[in-house]
């Protein structure tokens, strides 16, 4: 029973009580653990005497309030050459819980629900992995980026995570489509795994005075692979083959080098010696061109000078140095009076010089 | 829309007890709405003891106060500092309207106080520079009388 004898004040309530909590982020939010207790202190007075006295203190604990956001966080596809080694796609994983949480990652490229990439996924990543970019500069350092955890990600603070793989050389392939999922886990120990957080039981008995976890997460795809409150998020990403073909050009010239009779300006006589050179270019800057090899025959009416092939960076007449420079190789074939350069790899944007003397019949 | 508040005012299931022994008796407790859904489909809010609060949700303060003596209880006032991690929104439904403060020393209306603001300028109050919420009883409380004060807030 309750007697209701308080009268109320002078002055109306001027406050609207509809108003729910301002937008905040997560920082803003108090943090898993707060203990928020509230006393009253009262003064009164008993037959004209003054007395004072406090409330008792209500208290509870702030619960955890698990919430993350994980993007695809490149503007495009990540373009690939058949063959490439390493090649990742970008996420950002944000936490917005009001605590300090460990989230698992992990990688998945079966499976993946179509329509939410454009193109159709076609070919899988060998030595598909996941990792944290550890340093945080954004890009995938293989020998930094070794975790494959998020450790200890304070509230509202972000962290990269790279799915990485290797690139089949199959001919035929386009298209491979990726998914990250990421699951909030226990923090507070550095450099330690926790484990996956489990939503406390709603109907358990004595939850007072103990962080609860309270997943409100939403739904990230809205397809169903993850579900609201889940303490997950996922995102997904695609990797396409860009480039098939390189622009690779041979340009080759002539120059001789003396003829024995004029030392300012050789002319092509017999006995002069002339030097051919072949410089090689691949102007396709994003994807090498593999096994390069140049055969050029000894044209009629001339001979080798053994010993001549030149093989590196351009530079002097043609050939920065008179030699073969590795990693290249390269020989005279006497049968078939030709020569042989083995250029191997020319990255994009690479150039490499072949040079060979004759002299004319 | 009606919150049905249960019979808890006496329950003191999260409070500690009170040290004073004086004639007035007063106990605080922390409420949080507990929405459930019915078969039918419609959504029942019912207050329940803060267990599980995260941030955003709506909290309600009550002091229930009680008259244990015989004799009546005059000038009775009740100043309750709110919390540093709670914003206040509001009196609750059932209760009087308290008076607010932003510092501690005034004390009124929200719409009648203001707040000073980093560049030496004044503006209007709102619910989340409330510091202080206090009521002043202007009739005594006879013996063995009591009641109830609320405001509703959000955890911040």
């Amino acid at each position: 029973m309750r007697t209701k004898i308080g009268i109320l004040l002078a002055g109306t309530a001027t406050v609207c009580a509809t108003g729910a909590a301002h937008a905040q982020t997560a920082a803003q939010n108090t943090t898993a653990g707060t203990t928020v207790s509230n006393t009253a202190s009262v003064t009164y007075s008993v037959n004209g005497t003054a007395q004072t006295t406090n409330s008792t203190t209500a208290s509870f604990v702030v619960d955890r309030k698990v919430n993350l956001t994980v993007i695809y966080d490149q503007p495009a596809a990540t373009q690939v050459n058949l063959g490439q080694t390493a090649a990742y796609t970008r996420y950002k994983v944000t936490n917005t819980t009001n605590g300090t949480q460990d989230f698992l990652v992990n990688a998945f490229q079966s499976g993946i629900v179509g329509g939410l990439l454009t193109g159709t996924d076609d070919f899988n990543l060998t030595n598909f992995k996941v990792f944290v970019d550890t340093n945080g500069d954004g890009v995938y350092d293989p020998a930094v980026d070794t975790r494959t955890y998020i450790d200890e990600l304070a509230p509202d603070n972000s962290v990269e995570v790279f799915i990485v793989g290797d690139v089949p050389a199959t001919g035929t392939i386009n298209q491979a489509d990726v998914a990250l999922q990421v699951i909030a886990a226990t923090g507070g120990t550095a450099n330690t795994q926790g484990a996956a957080l489990v939503a406390t039981d709603l109907s358990l008995g004595n939850a007072d005075n103990t962080v609860d976890v309270v997943f409100a997460d939403g739904d990230s795809d809205g397809i169903g692979v993850d579900i609201i409150r889940n303490g997950q998020g996922w995102a997904y990403g695609s990797y396409v083959i860009a480039t098939r073909n390189v622009a690779l050009t041979v340009n080759k010239t002539a120059l001789i080098l003396s003829d024995g009779v004029n030392a300012l300006n050789p002319k092509a006589l017999p006995g002069a010696v002339v030097e051919y050179c072949m410089i090689a270019n691949n102007a396709t800057l994003t994807a090498s061109a593999n096994s390069v090899t140049i055969t050029d025959p000894v044209p009629a009416n001339t001979t080798y000078v053994p010993g001549s092939l030149a093989i590196g960076l351009p530079g002097g007449t043609c050939t920065l140095l008179p030699t073969i420079t590795a990693p290249f190789t390269g020989s005279y074939d006497t049968p078939n009076n030709r020569i042989i350069a083995n250029l191997g790899t020319v990255i994009g944007g690479g150039i490499v010089a072949v040079s060979f003397k004759v002299t004319i019949n | 829309m009606h919150l049905p508040m249960p019979a808890l005012l006496l329950a003191s299931v999260i409070a500690t007890p009170a040290l004073a022994a004086g004639p007035l008796q007063v106990t605080a407790k922390v409420l949080t709405e507990q929405k459930t859904r019915a078969a039918d489909g419609s959504v029942r809010v019912a207050l329940v003891p803060a267990r599980r609060v995260v941030p955003g949700d709506r909290v309600i303060f009550v002091l229930g106060y009680r008259n244990t003596g015989s004799q009546p209880i005059g000038n009775i006032v009740l100043d309750n500092p709110v919390p540093a991690a709670i914003a206040y929104r509001g009196p609750s439904q059932s209760s009087a309207a308290p008076d607010v403060s932003v510092d501690g020393k005034t004390y009124g209306p929200l719409a009648t106080l203001r707040v000073r603001t980093a560049d030496g300028a004044t503006r209007a109050a709102g619910p989340d520079d409330v510091t202080n919420v206090r009521w002043r009883l202007a009739n005594a409380v006879p013996g063995g009388a009591q009641g109830q004060l609320s405001f509703q807030a959000v955890l911040k």
